[in-house]
């Protein structure tokens, strides 16, 4: 479990991190999300013991990492952003350097050195230098050293970068399925891998927090109003003026013709009721309304779309607020 | 200990997959023996003596230290393992002797390596072993304090080069120093002063088969110190 509590760090003067607090469970992905400078890898630093706080305190299960960093150190895995290795070494003198620097023994140091070469797909460059390897295989070169030990925290800032898209889903997968019994950390700027791996998002933006919640709940409090694509074809003249029938309709983002009767359209609909729609089912949904509508008009739907708001554009919503208040201070 | 041999490990393997212990090792032998048979005259002098031939290591290790010294911390911080390092479960100290200690090895091997030189010796004329055992533990102990001195500076320096350099430079000093001492009279306090400052001056009791406490003493202290100096700027790290 990881706590952090009033976390604050400043290098020189300028303050990288203002006072963050959260905390992550054990069995649990943790994204940090950002734009660059957000303070997502000094926060990791600190984890780490690699950077003290300049105040507040970093709890790793229980234990204050300014207080007792070998002791935070020895349960923690790191993989840091620039995925530190040794060039002159092969894949396996680096994981026998960790092995040794992790104080494994004999017995338990083989089957942790196997199981990080076989989770990473590591065994067929096991004796090759480090610095032969593609980018690909540095990465998860790095992830192993990380892993080795079976830490019962992982802090991995940027661990898919450099994948292609075939290693990044093994990769994604290997994360998830060590989250089930780790507290994992990953930061990131690809809002898709907060969405397939993380469990609870924290959107950073000029060292604070924006947002937390899992990336559905972020979703759900950020969403001012729902938008519905819809196309359809219908047997009489039609113009953009007919939609305004839709019950509860705010306005319409786009309305064309596709010829042969066929029309696309994106309509702005108040949010569907606050909480989910399932426990209350008297209230009438966005797209219901407009089924409804289509039928009473003896129109044909072809599709009916519900946008959800992607956390991509929270990200760009949140981050730019954050950095406007930044500008006016 | 483990941990410190964890590191030291490390250190041996990366210099020796890679040309640098060679090239370094192979550079020394090099120019000590070309200086021993062709610039010392040892063949004319007549004599079964290695003075001359030790006289010259403080200058010699002024190049061999910097070049087995320069990656240390300079190398780790280019390649990002610096952050590797810190995060492990090492102490600062323990990271500092433990590269200490595979330069010194290094050292240590190109050193042995000479051992060749007096054996030949000794078949032209009888030897005092005494003498030898002293004239080597003086180079080992200076190099060992240079060591200290130049893993400190790499531990500074921005890259490779500038720690090499400012090692050669550093270390050029602490050797030529006592050389200025006879400006200041000879016994006066400046003038011991600048003496006790310099490797070589120190050195020269080594070379006459001498083992001063006060040299040993200097070696050690130098060593020590700036191992800690190493220590405390890695530690300063966490709240800059």
């Amino acid at each position: 479990m990881i706590e952090l509590r009033e976390l604050k760090k400043s290098y020189g003067g300028v303050e990288a991190v203002h006072g963050v607090s959260f905390t992550a469970e054990t069995g649990s992905v943790l994204g940090l999300l950002g734009p660059n400078g957000a303070g997502k890898t000094t926060i990791m630093k600190i984890l780490t013991g690699y950077h003290f706080p300049s105040s507040g305190q970093a709890l790793i299960d229980g234990i204050d990492v300014a207080e007792n960093p070998l002791a935070v150190k020895r349960r923690v895995g790191y993989l840091p952003e620039s995925v530190p290795l040794y060039p002159d070494l092969t894949v396996g003198e680096y994981l026998d350097f960790a092995s040794d620097a992790r104080g494994l023994e004999a017995p338990a140091r083989a089957a942790a050195i196997e199981r990080a070469v076989s989770s990473c797909g590591l065994s067929g460059v096991y004796r090759k230098r480090i610095e032969e390897l593609s980018k690909g295989y540095k990465q998860r070169t790095g992830l192993a050293q990380a892993i080795l030990h079976d830490p019962p925290i992982l802090i991995l800032d940027e661990p898919t970068t450099g994948l292609d898209p075939n290693q990044i889903i093994e990769i994604r997968e290997l994360i998830r399925s060590l989250g089930k019994s780790k507290t994992v950390i990953l930061s990131t700027h690809i809002l898709q891998e907060v969405e397939a791996i993380c469990s609870r998002v924290i959107i950073l933006s000029e060292g604070r927090v924006a947002a937390q919640g899992s990336p559905a709940e972020i979703g759900e409090t950020l969403k001012g109003e729902e938008r519905i694509r819809l196309r359809f074809r219908s047997s009489s003249a039609f113009d953009s003026s007919r939609l305004s029938g839709i019950p509860n309709l705010r306005s319409v983002a786009s309305f064309a013709p596709e010829g042969a009767g066929v029309f696309a359209a994106e309509l702005v609909m108040p949010p569907a009721s606050a909480g989910a729609p399932e426990a209350s089912p008297q209230k009438i949904e966005a797209g219901e309304a407009v089924f409804d509508w289509a039928v009473g008009q003896g129109i044909k739907l072809l599709e009916l779309e519900r946008r959800r708001l992607s956390l991509e554009e929270i990200f760009v919503k949140l981050t730019q607020e954050g950095s406007q208040e930044g500008d006016g201070k | 200990m483990n941990n410190v041999l964890a590191v030291a490990k490390r250190e041996l393997k990366s210099a020796f997959n890679s040309p640098v212990a060679y090239v370094v090792i192979l550079g020394y032998l090099l120019f000590t023996g070309v200086y021993l048979y062709f610039i010392s005259g040892f063949y004319s002098l007549g004599q079964a003596d290695l003075r001359g031939y030790f006289s010259i290591m403080p200058f010699v290790l002024v190049f061999l230290v910097p070049a087995l010294t320069m990656r240390s911390w300079a190398e780790e911080r280019r390649l990002g393992t610096y952050e590797l390092l810190l995060t492990l479960p090492f102490t600062e100290g323990q990271l500092v002797i433990g590269k200490f200690l595979s330069s010194l090895a290094l050292a240590a091997i190109a050193v042995a390596l000479t051992i060749p030189v007096p054996l030949c010796a000794s078949m032209l004329g009888s030897f005092d072993v005494g003498v030898l055992v002293a004239q080597y533990a003086g180079v080992l102990l200076e190099a060992a304090a240079a060591i200290a001195i130049g893993e400190w500076i790499s531990s500074l320096a921005k890259n490779q080069v500038s720690a090499f350099l400012g090692t050669v430079l550093v270390l050029l000093a602490l050797v030529l120093v006592d050389r200025v001492s006879s400006f200041f009279g000879s016994g006066g306090l400046v003038a011991s002063l600048i003496n006790w400052l310099s490797l070589s001056y120190h050195f020269d009791s080594f070379s006459r088969g001498v083992i001063d406490s006060r040299d040993l003493a200097y070696y050690v202290s130098a060593l020590v110190l700036f191992l800690y100096l190493s220590s405390w700027g890695l530690n300063r790290r966490k709240w800059s």
